[in-house]
């Protein structure tokens, strides 16, 4: 969920057409039409995205007239479907997955139960990953990826290039040869398991 | 020698910048409030080494001295006068010490390696955390752009990135810190995020961060788990790219209390050695030593995002998770990191019970000054907090990282009146400034005495017991402590 305060505004002046922030935007909210940035008011989650890349400072931020939530109610599905998903992507339904706007794996869960196919769709469904914009990508991948969708991503974006790896997927030739060094990759893999494992406190 | 308390230390100075209020807003440091001593590191942990900054003079000169002597020892043969090359920094060297002493750095590097090797398309690029202009703005504070000619960039985790094949799958780099022939990675042996990183390939974090993509810095904290995380950044430096490019390292050596020195090495393993030393020697009493403090109220008084200011060269997140030892890597969540933050439920409790919660000796955070940029409504919502002035909380109340900081916050109109009312509330009188005071830390008087008590049987335990766990944990070797009996 995410309270959406501000809003992307562009000075058409100054705005020479780059396209960078249409590369950088996680809602694909702003595209260049005719050689100057336009943004989707209704579809801007406020990340400042553009504004923060855009070399000729022509976009700034501006507080909504009206803000608004936009969240995704796990509550309208199947709790038991909810936590099979979650479970397969290897993560509790009551996991944070943006540290930013706090939505929960359950609520991305969600999304994707109503309809949600790309990680775009579902940051314009529950506000996940227009805080910082950085830190949750994986997770979302990783949700898509679960429910069975093509990780396709967007042509010519600089949104996201692809799924890494996960602890389930560490080579144990890799384990092996640097866990003398410091990294726990086994210990990490069996937390994260309980943690995927453990009921819900909602429950 | 018993440590005294002397005056207040100055403060860094609030800074101009668009992820901070404007500094003339910034009424009263906490520094100038009634009751506030300080303390000198040195003679807290009397065994710590000399420093060459912060120094009498207030001259980063020495800072030059040491580089450029480090920087001679190299072997710089491979960059060719036609070559390009990009020095790589990241934005938390210009939170070190007021800044200065990293930018002298980054200038003695460009311009031994053109003195050295006849190239001169040296290009700084500097790479950020979450707040994508924060580089842009120190490189023009420190003159910077003017010293590499105009060659200069802040390069963000959202920018057009790279493909590189590691042992572990594809990671992603960004473009721009790699479009040269060579690389010069430039950083220090700061502590900082030991929630993070545990003090595990320190020196080799950044290829990881500040020089990787999103999915990269993903990867890392939500993907592996707190102690494998670290991997990342090694299988890229690791990666047939990188070690195609990779020139050498040059670091300042940072300790709690000054600049200790400056590193420069071709083989980063050797340097990550070094740094894995430092980072739980000196920095380990500090962290111990803080871990002691029974009950406080915390005053953020530095111009960083709230968990990155300082005090004794610790971070506020890691005072958040010193109530457990955040170098034994037999712990695997401290009370803060965002592992431990993704899995708190929805009942605000962690989902694994045996989690420590956030460290309980913090009674109440006044924050009289402190930046945006980082997501800080976790902290909020668990220490009561109290923030200065109504501009401080609209500007969080504009940033998309921290639309609920406020919900959980109250505000006060004055410094003074903050204080009251968390000593009234809390019912203690010890407090801890994270002002950046350089070679000690400003505190209550109370709290002084706590510290000084302490610092003793603190360090003989880090010395005795807790150093050599550490380090073996790190496969770091050991006879580094033998050689230094």
């Amino acid at each position: 969920m995410k309270k959406v305060t501000l809003l992307s505004r562009v000075d058409t002046e100054t705005c020479r057409g780059c396209s960078i922030c249409q590369k950088v935007c996680p809602v694909l909210a702003i595209a260049v039409v005719d050689k100057k940035a336009r943004v989707d008011a209704s579809a801007c989650r406020g990340c400042s995205n553009c504004e923060s890349r855009c070399p000729y400072f022509a976009v700034t931020m501006v507080k909504r007239a009206d803000p608004f939530v936009v969240s995704a109610d796990p509550g309208a599905y199947d709790r038991n479907k909810i936590r099979e998903l979650c479970e397969k992507a290897h993560m509790n339904p009551e996991q944070i997955l943006c540290y930013c706007t706090g939505v929960r794996a359950e609520e991305v869960a969600a999304a994707i139960f109503g309809g949600a196919k790309t990680p775009e769709e579902i940051s314009l469904a529950t506000g996940i990953r227009t805080g910082c914009t950085i830190e949750c990508v994986q997770p979302i991948l990783r949700l898509v990826k679960a429910a069975g969708f093509e990780l396709t991503p967007v042509k010519n974006g600089w949104q996201w290039y692809g799924a890494t790896i996960t602890a389930w997927e560490v080579p144990k030739t890799v384990a092996e040869k640097y866990s003398s060094r410091g990294f726990y990759f086994d210990d990490d893999r069996e937390l994260l398991d309980r943690i995927a494992t453990t009921p819900p406190q909602g429950e | 020698m018993t440590p005294k308390t002397y005056p207040p230390i100055q403060p860094i100075p609030a800074k101009p910048s668009i992820y901070g209020i404007d500094p003339a807003l910034v009424g009263m440091r906490a520094a100038e409030l009634p009751g506030i001593v300080s303390l000198k590191l040195s003679e807290l942990f009397p065994d710590l080494p000399p420093t060459i900054y912060p120094n009498a003079d207030d001259s980063v000169d020495p800072i030059r001295l040491a580089a450029e002597e480090a920087l001679m020892k190299v072997d710089m043969g491979k960059i060719k006068p036609s070559d390009s090359v990009n020095v790589l920094a990241s934005h938390h060297g210009f939170t070190l010490f007021g800044g200065r002493p990293y930018a002298e750095l980054l200038k003695a590097i460009r311009d031994v390696v053109e003195r050295q090797t006849g190239c001169t398309n040296i290009r700084l690029r500097a790479g950020v955390g979450m707040r994508f202009r924060e580089t842009e703005e120190y490189m023009r504070q420190y003159g910077l752009d003017k010293h590499y000619g105009g060659k200069v960039a802040g390069i963000a985790p959202i920018d057009k990135g790279v493909a590189i094949e590691t042992e572990i799958g594809t990671l992603y780099g960004l473009d721009k810190a790699y479009d040269a022939d060579w690389i010069i990675h430039s950083h220090h042996s700061d502590v900082r995020e030991v929630h993070f990183h545990r003090q595990v390939d320190k020196a080799v974090k950044p290829f990881g961060m500040s020089y990787a993509r999103c999915e990269t810095r993903s990867t890392y904290h939500q993907n592996l788990g707190p102690r494998a995380a670290n991997f990342i950044a090694r299988a890229i430096f690791e990666s047939k790219f990188v070690q195609s490019k990779f020139a050498f390292a040059a670091f300042l050596d940072c300790g709690p209390h000054g600049i200790l020195g400056v590193d420069a090495d071709a083989d980063l393993y050797a340097l990550n050695d070094r740094a894995t030393f430092i980072g739980c020697q000196l920095y380990g009493k500090i962290m111990t030593l803080f871990g002691e403090i029974d009950e406080c109220v915390a005053v953020l008084d530095f111009p960083c995002p709230v968990p990155y200011v300082f005090s004794a060269g610790v971070i506020y997140a890691n005072f958040l998770g010193a109530n457990s030892d955040l170098y034994d890597l037999d712990t695997p969540l401290p009370g803060y990191t965002w592992y431990t933050e993704a899995f708190y439920g929805k009942a605000n409790r962690p989902i694994l019970p045996e989690t420590p919660p956030i460290n309980p000796g913090i009674k109440m955070c006044v924050h009289n000054y402190a930046w945006i940029g980082y997501p800080s409504a976790f902290f909020a919502r668990h220490i009561p907090t109290v923030v200065v002035g109504e501009k401080q909380g609209e500007l969080f109340d504009t940033d998309s990282m921290n639309i609920e900081y406020m919900d959980h916050a109250v505000t006060a109109r004055s410094l003074p009146q903050a204080m009251d009312f968390a000593r009234q509330v809390t019912g203690t009188d010890k407090v801890i400034v994270f002002d950046g005071a350089m070679g000690g830390l400003n505190v209550s008087e109370s709290m002084s005495r706590l510290l000084i008590e302490r610092a003793p049987v603190v360090s003989a335990r880090v010395g005795t017991e807790l150093l050599p766990k550490w380090l073996r944990q790190r496969g770091v070797d050991m006879s580094i402590l033998e050689r230094l009996k």
